[in-house]
């Protein structure tokens, strides 16, 4: 008798949920939205909390969000590296010494309940963010409050902004590379008591989606397309409905998304690592990313993987011969493709090799970078750039069977260093460096010369990158300690200087090509010393290398009184990235690679290399345009 | 010498009976007032001292730490974009303010206690302006579930198969279990989880990759259903090596109670086996088995976190080790303030209930 009722117990247990669930539905989705009507895209990560959608609120969640269902003034789309019109129908105007700024609106896009769109919406939504500075998201209302006397409309569809101070970047706080300043349903909020704590179930947006469900644990949120998708903007753009329903899910790692998408569960991933992403190739086949061959990749996120000095870390760091046979002493072309798998592109300059940009700086930079020459030994000049790095990786994947589809510079970026580990040794010999009888190499005070590099390992590229680096330096006699840590480790040892090495990513440019507002955090005026945390200055990343230069100052003061784009403003650029590399103030490795993948078995028209109308990153805030060029497969 | 798991319960048990029988024969013809001050009571206070000490332990070390919330939400501002210094610098400020980490540690340590004495854990930082008792909401009901139902179930056959291989321990069923049993107990957990994933989601995708359950919230069977088809592979795999343990303390602990007297006057009694093995032999190695149960179902709120990573499983496990990293220390205050809670209390009931499993101590 025992024995029966265990055997039915086990007999239950393991019958009944399989049981349930195949009951519902053959599959394992957490809506039960028809499948062929849904795009279902990974969300970048779990959501600490969901259904709130204040999205002004401090813990605000934006990913995805922003993309569905916010707007601002302007797009600017990594790709193309154009400015699309997103709420505003003109370019930003200034007065003639930028201490205004007027801005026409469209007079076409409504919100999801049918209320027009107009300056009221702007006006309050800068007052609103001015008048209560716990409104945190993105730190507008504190840059309104440092920049804005005031804010006025010139009509029902313009509105005029008087600053302060001159500013002839204002208008980047409503131009996206992340973000813009999410406009504010007036109607709504203005009869909010404290926005701050207000929890928005129900919001309504100015985008094409309106959020229906979610799950209060993060894992998932179902978005569903308003009845009038041609009065957003992403549909004014497009001319696109876009799908009817767009569910945005958190798998986790790049197994369980190779999975997710073999099962039909996944129409697209933000990235994963090369392994999982082949995986996903042989087991998916309607799958493909940007490419549909090899680098197969999304080359061109407006990002940059460098390798950053500490220069208070060990003073050794802070001779610029080192930092030159340390560059010297990678092989560009192994990294690339023996630890990178000729994936993401080579930058030379702390810029990222996208199309706009190479035009801007790599194209009319290239001759000084072959003409560039450093002082190796007195009186002897060394000449360190190899620009046919491209061809040569080209060639690898040649030999691997590979086709590569376009010029090398076009798809594996610019010329990088030289492999030079004899220049290498005789710059540091210069140095009063020396070898040990293991021919490991000792400081110039005798001591053994320990290199301390830091790599967050979720960071696929970036502790490859540190992985391969640390191969080639302990190859060349030095002893590097490689560490591998979790990522908020790895923050904090970066803002209270921690670290030797580490493998920081920025690109210096904006899309549009400007370099200040990236750069600003480098002045001096910004510098915290090493075991202080570098946040406390108002400092975010640049300023954790603990670098003190009057002539970076300079440039950033120079770079700040010109308006972007203009030819001085280009020109001083291009001086600062000479300055910048001549002095090997950082060391540039590659631009940032995604392994953006979709699946068409549901759904086609995601932008690809032979369709680059738009950028294919989703999750930033003008991928909508990406998400509502989408139409329904013919098989589905 | 190291002992095992099950020798530590087995002592831990044996230690507690004698204490506990200590007092019983000490309060022999006491009134019940004096056994509540000498048994009751000091267990009490010992109760409201680990939870007191417990908590403010917990609340120092996050603020010992060199990570804290304002810049943790300042980097993850800056995380997506750059931005102005100056106004990086107002926000911090605003920050602090907001999440009420002005004044010393002291006032803040004070603050904490007066708010938690009226039931208030104060707002999550990363997702302000949430109250925590709204994440550990969202959370509790998977982790309870899901655990409690594994503990308990990995606990009864563990307990039942033990029983039985250990008293008929000459069958080939018997050594064919424990054969696989200890076989499969030494793998490391997250192995067992992630071979368990790859096989009925990707090879035989039978069951979901991530979530807890399907569609709205609600007492529908629909609903119902979704949890026990989305809860499934996870407690699999929790029980699987639950069960593993619990077959091998219950079988080391009925063999050795096989070969006492009583029992073997039992069988030349020739009482019905199945009444020696359950009436008798089991009843007598309940006590560390129950010890066990309840330190685990004690110890339910600390959650699971490799169970929901590996199966994208909501619960709290998860939901702290966010906090942690994001310096959330409401949120860390408030799940740890449940598992210490939940251990202690736990403790204390195992203490207090030894009589009711134990007729020796009652008796004596």
């Amino acid at each position: 008798m025992v024995r029966k009722l265990v055997f039915l117990l086990l007999l239950v247990l393991l019958v009944a949920p399989t049981t349930f669930g195949f009951a519902q539905e053959p599959q394992g989705l957490p809506v039960t939205v028809p499948r062929e009507q849904m795009f279902v895209l990974d969300q970048i990560f779990r959501y600490g909390v969901a259904g709130n959608y204040n999205m002004w609120a401090p813990g605000a969640v934006t990913p995805h969000r922003h993309a569905l269902m916010s707007e601002t003034f302007w797009y600017r789309d990594q790709e193309t590296g154009e400015r699309i019109y997103g709420l505003a129908s003109s370019d930003p105007i200034y007065n003639d010494d930028y201490t205004q700024m007027n801005v026409d609106l469209r007079d076409n896009i409504y919100w999801s309940d049918g209320v027009q769109f107009t300056a009221d919406d702007v006006v309050f939504t800068v007052e609103t963010l001015m008048a209560t500075p716990t409104l945190t998201e993105s730190g507008w209302g504190a840059q309104f409050n440092q920049f804005v006397d005031s804010v006025e409309k010139t009509g029902d569809f313009g509105v005029q902004f008087n600053l302060g101070t001159e500013n002839p970047r204002f208008h980047t706080l409503f131009e996206t590379r992340w973000n813009g300043v999410y406009i504010m349903p007036k109607h709504i909020y203005e009869n909010i008591d404290d926005p701050t704590t207000y929890v928005d179930v129900n919001p309504i947006v100015l985008g094409n989606y309106v959020p229906i469900q979610f799950d209060p644990n993060g894992f998932w949120e179902l978005f569903q397309r308003r009845a009038d998708p041609e009065r957003s903007v992403a549909g004014v753009i497009t001319g696109n409905v876009g799908p009817e329903y767009v569910l945005s899910i958190f798998y986790g790692d790049s197994a369980r998304k190779a999975i997710a998408m073999s099962r039909g569960e996944l129409d697209t991933y933000f990235d994963a690592d090369i392994e999982a992403f082949q995986t996903t190739l042989d087991t998916t086949p309607t799958a493909r990313s940007w490419y549909t061959e090899f680098p197969w990749a999304y080359p061109n996120e407006n990002d940059d993987r460098h390798f950053f000095f500490n220069y208070e870390f060990d003073p050794i760091l802070q001779n610029r011969d080192v930092r030159w046979a340390l560059a010297l002493s990678i092989n560009m072309v192994q990294l690339q493709t023996e630890y990178i798998g000729g994936v993401a592109k080579v930058s030379a300059l702390p810029i990222t090799p996208t199309a706009p940009l190479r035009t801007l700086y790599y194209d009319p930079l290239e001759d000084w970078l072959i003409n560039l020459q450093i002082e190796i030994e007195p009186g002897t000049m060394y000449t360190p750039y190899d620009p046919t790095v491209p061809d040569q990786i080209a060639a690898w994947a040649e030999s691997e069977g590979y086709t590569v589809p376009g010029t090398p510079r076009e798809v594996f970026g610019s010329g990088w260093w030289n492999f030079a580990p004899d220049v290498a040794e005789r710059l540091l010999l210069d140095n009063g460096f020396t070898r040990d009888g293991s021919g490991n190499w000792l400081k110039p005070d005798g001591q053994p010369w320990t290199l301390d590099v830091q790599a967050p390992p979720d960071e696929n590229d970036a502790f490859r990158m540190a992985t391969a680096a640390a191969d080639m330096w302990s190859d060349f006699g030095i002893d590097v300690n490689l560490q591998g840590l979790e990522r908020n480790s790895w923050d904090q040892n970066r803002f209270t200087g921690q670290y030797g090495l580490t493998t920081m990513w920025q690109s210096f440019a904006l899309t549009d090509g400007d370099m200040w507002p990236q750069m600003q955090q480098l002045h001096s005026r910004y510098y915290i010393p090493n075991g202080e945390d570098a946040r406390t200055s108002g400092g975010g990343w640049l300023n954790t290398t603990r670098l003190q230069d009057p002539q970076i100052d300079a440039f950033i003061d120079e770079m700040a009184t010109l308006l972007p784009g203009s030819d001085e403003s280009v020109e001083l650029n291009r001086e600062f990235l000479m300055y910048w590399t001549e002095n090997m103030l950082s060391l540039p490795v590659i631009g940032f690679k995604k392994f953006v993948t979709w699946d068409e078995r549901y759904w086609t028209g995601f932008p690809t290399s032979e369709n680059p109308n738009y950028m294919p990153l989703y999750w930033f805030q003008a991928g909508k345009f990406a998400i509502q060029n989408l139409t329904a497969a013919p098989a589905s | 010498m190291k002992l095992t798991r099950a020798e530590q319960l087995t002592h831990t048990g044996a230690n507690l009976q004698v204490r506990f029988s200590r007092v019983i024969l000490s309060s022999e013809g006491y009134s019940t007032v004096t056994l509540f001050k000498e048994f009751v009571l000091p267990r009490l206070v010992q109760w409201v001292v680990v939870i007191v000490i417990g908590v403010t332990i917990t609340f120092m070390i996050p603020r010992l730490s060199p990570v804290n919330p304002v810049d943790q939400a300042l980097g993850r501002m800056t995380t997506f974009q750059t931005m102005n210094p100056e106004a990086t610098q107002a926000l911090r400020e605003t920050f602090l303010d907001l999440y009420g980490l002005e004044g010393n540690i002291f006032d803040q340590y004070l603050n904490f206690w007066r708010r938690l004495l009226v039931g208030d854990l104060g707002p999550s930082f990363t997702s302000f302006p949430t109250p925590v008792m709204q994440i550990i909401g969202n959370s509790v009901g998977w982790t309870i579930g899901l655990l409690g139902i594994s503990t308990f179930v990995s606990w009864l056959l563990g307990l039942i198969l033990g029983s039985l291989a250990g008293y008929f321990s000459n069958h080939w069923w018997s050594q064919l279990l424990e054969k696989i049993l200890i076989t499969v107990y030494p793998i490391p957990y997250y192995i067992l989880a992630f071979v368990l994933l790859m096989i009925f989601t990707y090879y035989l995708p039978l069951f979901p990759l991530v979530g807890g359950a399907r569609g709205t919230p609600g007492f529908t069977w629909e609903y119902i259903g979704s949890i026990l088809y989305f809860g499934f592979l996870p407690a699999l795999s929790l029980i699987i090596g639950a069960v593993a343990f619990r077959f091998i303390m219950s079988k080391a602990l009925t063999t050795s109670e096989k070969s006492s007297d009583y029992v073997q006057y039992a069988e030349l009694a020739a009482l019905p086996k199945r009444k020696i093995l359950f009436s008798y032999v089991t009843r007598n190695t309940m006590l560390p088995q129950v010890t066990d149960l309840a330190l685990s179902l004690g110890a339910l709120f600390e959650g699971a976190l490799i169970t929901e990573v590996v199966f994208g499983y909501p619960g709290l496990g998860y939901t702290l080790f966010n906090a942690v990293n994001s310096a959330d220390y409401n949120v860390i205050m408030g799940i740890t303030l449940l598992s210490i809670v939940g251990i202690a209390t736990a403790s204390l009931l195992v203490d207090l209930s030894y009589p009711l499993f134990d007729p020796r101590v009652r008796y004596r």
